[in-house]
């Protein structure tokens, strides 16, 4: 009896303390009551409370805010603690879409791990802050971003006109008009992407710099050629708040990255598709190769580092970035998210990218080259080649653009070379327009200085030589590079279905009798140390002999 | 009432049992029977009429450079679709031991769950998977293709583009 | 004074009934006044809706400790514990995919005390599966379910399913990683019988597994309509089959004579110093003592020396237990909280997809055939549970922990050939892989019939015949069975908790596990 008194006396005791405990815990241990207990207003004390912005369209239920305080909707003015300071002045006002779409992060958490999303089991943490606009990429999709050296050249541009002296942009310049008139000369341009701009400010500017007496527009204001024009106007479409991110994603267009990955559909197919890489969930990723804290960041800035290290097996090369462009690719890479926020939700550039075909690249021949081709082909088309494959050709090359059609570059550029590593970049599978590819072959051609192939090109096969007389010649002279069968080693594949059916007879002759100067590429036209000169008539035979592998025909 | 039924009763005892209580039978069947009837009507229930899953026929359009041996699997589908030289085919990625989605790699699919291994064509290799990933139907329209995640089909039927 | 006639002062009088009204509510709702006499404290017990089940009186050896330890009264105290805490999470849960999932977080952050609400929703019912296991082994090894408790005993089988069943619907609920591929694999092992019919060829026509997975889940897939009837199932239909059944229980104890204890429980328990007089007034009505049910009862033939009223010794017992229950599920869940994973996601699996951790000795079993694992060896084993009272149909060792032929001896001697054998097949297994790693053709019907379950519940009912034979008492042979089959559980259960990783392979620690 005694015995089950004193079970019944100690056991409810005992509940009675856990119970004081979990009180306790409840009502006075939580972090947010001590930091909201910390802050007051001008009105007295800040009252303890869970606070909450709900964006129901959105599915939004952050409560942030209830330790941010200063970023509450109506709470502005608090002081006593760093939370209580107010969100820096942005577009979007948190309390219309609430934080985590931005930022990402467990919006209905009260725990700073949690909230955070520092935890194991929560897929989306939050962006860190260095990255912060990186979030912009949720909902928005940059449009018209060409490559860092064309958007330097507008950048350049903007600041060599001075324009400057009477706008402010990402917090340079800009001049108080002076007197009581207040603001600014002219206004700040910083998000005259996002906005959009006045088409004829130019002829404005003129017509006021023309009527004014006024010294500073006299001076100031100069009148502009046309590509001038084009490269300022280039620039300003991409000002939209968010500099940095911008930056990153004209390094992006401008390292190549599009020629293995697709994102929105455009791109190669040799990586995986990137559309929604800044979403991956950091507890689903293998850490084993990465140095450094396990965030999604840092396995990106690993894997770019040393790709094979971070995955193994992967057919990424090392790309050689140094640490600033690893930053910047990295900080690209974490804007890729594009949440599945409701369309209504969408803004201008999401729509016209995703419903309008418009293009988040620049349209110039420059930038289209250096997003789809720089990676392989190089920055200027010299060709490249990394450890442990076969050498990218280089497509820049004089001697190859005074040989090549126009239409055999098209069609190659449409096509690639399946199986091999050249992807088909045409609008059905990689993506790329008829006057995007128009575009990248201008190009070429123009930074080559060859504006058309020197050699006529109206009979596609008109060689009638002995394939036999040809085999010889061809396992001695051009079987060591490229393969017994032409099926390729150091040197491209000559048996490939798509550049038989493209290359005609006489590109292959004048590429065989002229060589490709500044590779290992011989003319066999001159003599050199390494092989004999070949007669008009020998050529001609490998060239029959060549075509013995062309199938279908 | 015979002579032999008929012997003393002690007032205390009950009424005997009307050998033929025909009211009494009728009542308890009627009611019986209407139970039992109810209930099957009940059970009837949780049965659903037609299942509210999406359709099991899809559209996709395979990616050009999709290796021979290589999966495509349509976003959202369990189902993975190959195409090779002898044709296209789709073959099912619910393991077939406990419905956990099967991993496509090289040399051919492995279970997550109970370690499950499949070969390319779906049979089974190891683990405890009673037998092969099904091979779904597959008709060819032009540029895209129907997936029938509803038709199993034998194993190794491919249909030329 | 006649009660009809008109009162003279009819205001004064109604003042004063609505002075006496609270007392009088109280006598009509507590007849009895204060429990003082022996008297009072058996109409305390018989008069009171809730506390009726009870005897009035109890035996003095159904109240010593080792007899029950209570594990019984510890379920249900954890049931009750379960019951409250479930229904206040009602309050918030919102049984709709996605949301559902919101909604356990609104909890876990927001809702006041919800956090530890749930904790203890969570904790009070492993304490309760390992109460119910725990009493079900109580009740074996004091050889309770014998005549005439061979009923109770299969009401209590039937708790335990139930209990199972609550734990398995309540894992679908918060919606995250964890639940959604738990069920995928629970509904598909519901549809496992296919592994039968498909290798008879008969599924288009005869398929019972297909059946139980579309009521199960109301659909080919998990998705809303198989949360709704989780939800359904956990919340209302299992409870109040699960209350049903208790009341049948807790009712046959009363008629089947209380507590189980030997026949010279008496002689064991020597004289009672604290022993109540018997009565300590003139008995009112003497149909107390007549109140006779079916079957030996306790008193007959004896005096009630041993016995000692109910109210207070019984209740004192009754609420130690409850509130010990208590304070262990608490101080559990202040110690750990219930685990969420991510939103279920039906493109990931979760690696490994881990049941909770009293299916893990099935789903270890599951892991070389479905049906077998899943349906076939849980059947075979409720069968065995369920027919051991009617095999065992002798008396000596009743009441007593370990009685009959053997004794504790013979438990030990079946514990290490259980944890021999389980820990050898499973060794075996997992160090050579089992009929397909070596026979890739074999079908499928050879596995089914021949796996590690089958192997180890064959050689368990073996051992059980030759202890039949050896001690020639189908006691002996039982209690071989059942130790062997809670050996072979145990071991199964730690294995597939804390050996088995991703692809449900076998590692030492989970230090070892590839990825993060």
């Amino acid at each position: 009896m005694n015995k089950n008194k004193h079970l019944l006396l100690w056991s409810s005791l005992g509940t009675l303390v856990l119970l004081a405990m979990a009180a306790v815990q409840e009502n006075y241990l939580k972090d947010w009551r001590a930091i909201q207990a910390s802050m007051h207003t001008e009105a007295g004390p800040t009252e303890v409370r869970l606070r909450q912005i709900v964006a129901p369209r959105l599915r939004v239920t952050d409560r942030c805010v209830t330790c941010h305080v200063g970023m509450a909707p109506g709470e502005q003015g608090a002081t006593g603690h760093v939370l209580a300071a107010a969100h820096p002045p942005v577009v979007h006002d948190p309390a219309e879409f609430g934080c985590t779409v931005c930022h990402g992060g467990q919006g209905r958490a009260t725990e700073k791990a949690d909230a955070h999303g520092d935890v194991r089991f929560w897929p989306t943490p939050m962006i860190p802050t260095r990255y912060a606009h990186a979030g912009c990429g949720s909902c928005h999709t940059h449009v018209q971003v060409p490559n860092r050296t064309v958007l330097n050249l507008g950048r350049n541009l903007f600041e060599r006109h001075d324009c400057l002296a009477c706008h402010r942009l990402d917090g340079r310049g800009g001049t108080l008009r002076p007197g009581r008139a207040g603001g600014m000369e002219g206004p700040d341009l910083s998000n005259a992407g996002a906005r959009g701009f006045d088409q004829g400010w130019y002829a404005k500017h003129l017509r006021r710099a023309r009527q004014r007496d006024d010294i500073a527009w006299k001076a100031g204001f100069a009148a502009l050629d046309a590509p001038d024009l084009e490269l300022i106007e280039t620039f300003l479409a991409t000002r939209v708040g968010a500099p940095r991110l911008i930056e990153a994603k004209a390094l992006f267009h401008t390292l190549g990255c599009r020629g293995c990955h697709k994102i929105g559909g455009a791109g190669g197919d040799e990586g995986p598709d990137l559309a929604r890489v800044g979403q991956k969930d950091p507890g689903q990723l293998d850490f084993r190769g990465v140095r450094g804290e396990h965030t999604l960041a840092n396995w990106f800035s690993e894997h770019l580092r040393d790709p094979a290290r971070v995955v193994p097996g992967s057919k990424m090369p090392r790309l050689g970035l140094d640490d600033e462009e690893i930053e910047l690719v990295t900080f690209y890479l974490l804007s890729l998210r594009r949440t599945d926020a409701p369309e209504a939700f969408w803004p201008k550039d999401r729509i016209g990218v995703t419903r309008l075909g418009r293009r988040e690249f620049g349209a110039d021949g420059a930038t289209l080259y250096s997003t789809f081709c720089a990676a392989c082909h190089g920055a200027s088309g010299q060709g490249r080649r990394f450890p442990g494959a076969p050498p990218m050709p280089a497509i820049g090359n004089a001697d190859f653009l005074a040989v090549a059609p126009d239409a055999f570059l098209r069609s190659t550029i449409e096509s690639g070379r399946p199986g091999r590593r050249m992807p088909a970049f045409g609008e059905a599978s990689g993506g790329l327009r008829r006057d995007e590819v128009d575009a990248i072959v201008a190009h070429l051609r123009r930074e080559a200085g060859v504006s058309e192939p020197e050699t006529p090109h109206d009979t596609p096969r008109r060689v009638t030589a002995d394939p036999a007389r040809g085999k010889p010649l061809y396992e001695r002279h051009c079987a060591g590079c490229h393969g017994p069968g032409g099926e390729g080693a150091d040197a491209p594949a000559l048996n490939h279905p798509v550049l038989q059916a493209a290359a005609t007879d006489d590109y292959l002759v004048e590429t065989i009798g002229r060589g490709r100067r500044g590779t290992p590429m011989h003319g066999f036209r001159q003599p050199s140390t390494m092989h004999p000169v070949l007669a008009p008539g020998d050529i001609e035979a490998i060239v029959a002999y060549l075509r013995t592998w062309e199938k279908s025909r | 009432m015979t002579p032999t039924t008929a012997r003393a009763r002690s007032r205390l005892d009950p009424e005997p049992v009307p050998r033929r209580d025909f009211l009494g039978i009728a009542s308890l069947v009627s009611f019986v029977a209407a139970m039992l009837f109810a209930t099957i009507g009940m059970l009837r229930l949780p049965k659903a009429a037609v299942l509210g899953s999406p359709a099991k026929k899809f559209r996709v359009t395979l990616p050009d450079a999709l290796a021979e041996g290589e999966a495509f699997v349509p976003p959202g589908r369990s189902v993975a679709v190959f195409r090779d030289r002898e044709g296209l085919y789709a073959i099912s990625l619910v393991c077939t031991h406990l419905g956990c989605i099967v991993k496509p790699g090289p040399s051919g699919f492995d279970c997550p769950c109970h370690g499950s291994q499949f070969a390319a064509d779906g049979s089974v290799v190891r683990g405890p998977a009673p037998k092969a990933l099904p091979w779904h139907a597959v008709t060819v329209r032009g540029r895209e293709c129907v997936v029938d995640e509803g038709a199993v089909v034998p194993a190794g039927t491919k249909v030329s583009a | 004074m006649s009660t009809s006639a008109p009162r003279k002062r009819p205001l004064r009088a109604f003042l004063s009934d609505l002075v006496r009204s609270p007392r009088r509510i109280r006598d009509a709702a507590w007849r009895v006044g204060l429990p003082t006499s022996d008297r009072a404290r058996s109409t305390f017990v018989f008069g009171n809706v809730f506390l009726h089940l009870h005897s009035v009186r109890t035996h003095r050896w159904s109240l010593r400790w080792s007899t029950t330890w209570g594990l019984g009264l510890a379920a249900t105290a954890a049931f009750l514990v379960v019951l409250a805490s479930g229904v206040l999470l009602m309050f918030y849960y919102k049984p709709y995919p996605d949301v559902a999932y919101d909604s356990i977080k609104d909890i876990h952050f927001i809702v006041p005390t919800g956090r530890f609400i749930r904790n203890i929703h969570r904790w009070s019912a492993n304490v309760m599966v390992v109460a119910v296991l725990a009493h079900m082994a109580r009740v074996f090894y004091t050889a309770a379910y014998r005549r005439p408790r061979e009923f109770n005993w299969l009401v209590g089988m039937a708790l335990l399913v139930v209990t199972l069943g609550l734990s398995f619907t309540g894992y679908l609920l918060p919606w995250d990683q964890l639940a959604y591929w738990a069920i995928t694999i629970g509904a598909n092992i519901a549809q496992s019988p296919r592994e039968l019919t498909d290798a008879f060829g008969i599924t288009p026509w005869f398929d019972p597994g297909g059946l139980q997975r579309e009521l199960l889940l109301g659909s080919d897939i998990v998705g809303e309509e198989a949360l709704i009837r989780f939800y359904v199932l956990h919340v209302m239909i299992l409870p109040l089959a699960l209350g049903a059944l208790m009341a049948v229980h807790f009712w046959r104890i009363r008629k089947d004579g209380g507590m189980t204890r030997p026949w010279d429980a008496d002689q064991r328990l020597g004289p009672g110093h604290d022993v109540y007089p018997v009565f300590t007034e003139a008995p009112q009505k003497t149909y107390q003592l007549a109140a006779i049910v079916r079957g030996t009862s306790p008193a007959v033939g004896r005096g009630p020396e041993h016995t000692v009223p109910s109210m207070p010794h019984l209740f004192y017992a009754e609420l130690g237990v409850l509130m010990l229950t208590v304070f262990a599920c608490l101080a559990l869940s202040m110690a750990w909280d219930a685990p969420l994973k991510e939103l279920a996601n039906p493109a990931v699996p979760e690696n490994p997809a881990k049941a909770p951790w009293y299916f893990l000795g099935l789903q270890e079993l599951v892991a070389y055939s479905a049906f077998m694992g899943g349906v076939g060896i849980p059947a075979i084993v409720l069968l065995g549970l369920g027919l051991i009272p009617f095999l065992d149909r002798e008396e000596a060792g009743t009441g007593v922990w370990f009685g009959g032929p053997g004794g504790g001896r013979l438990a030990l001697a079946s514990l290490g050939f259980g944890l021999g054998a389980v820990l050898a097949v499973e060794a075996f297994a997992i160090r050579f892989g089992w009929l397909r790693e070596w026979f890739p053709d074999v079908p499928q019907l050879a596995i089914t019939a021949v796996n590690p379950g089958t192997l180890l519940a064959a050689v368990y009912g073996a051992y059980s015949l030759w202890v039949v034979k050896r001690y020639g008492w189908a006691r002996a042979g039982a209690t071989a069975l059942f130790t062997c089959f809670l050996s072979g559980f145990v071991v199964l259960t730690v294995i597939g908790t804390y050996f088995r990783g991703p692809n449900w392979t076998f590692y030492w620690s989970p230090a070892d596990w590839p990825g993060h």
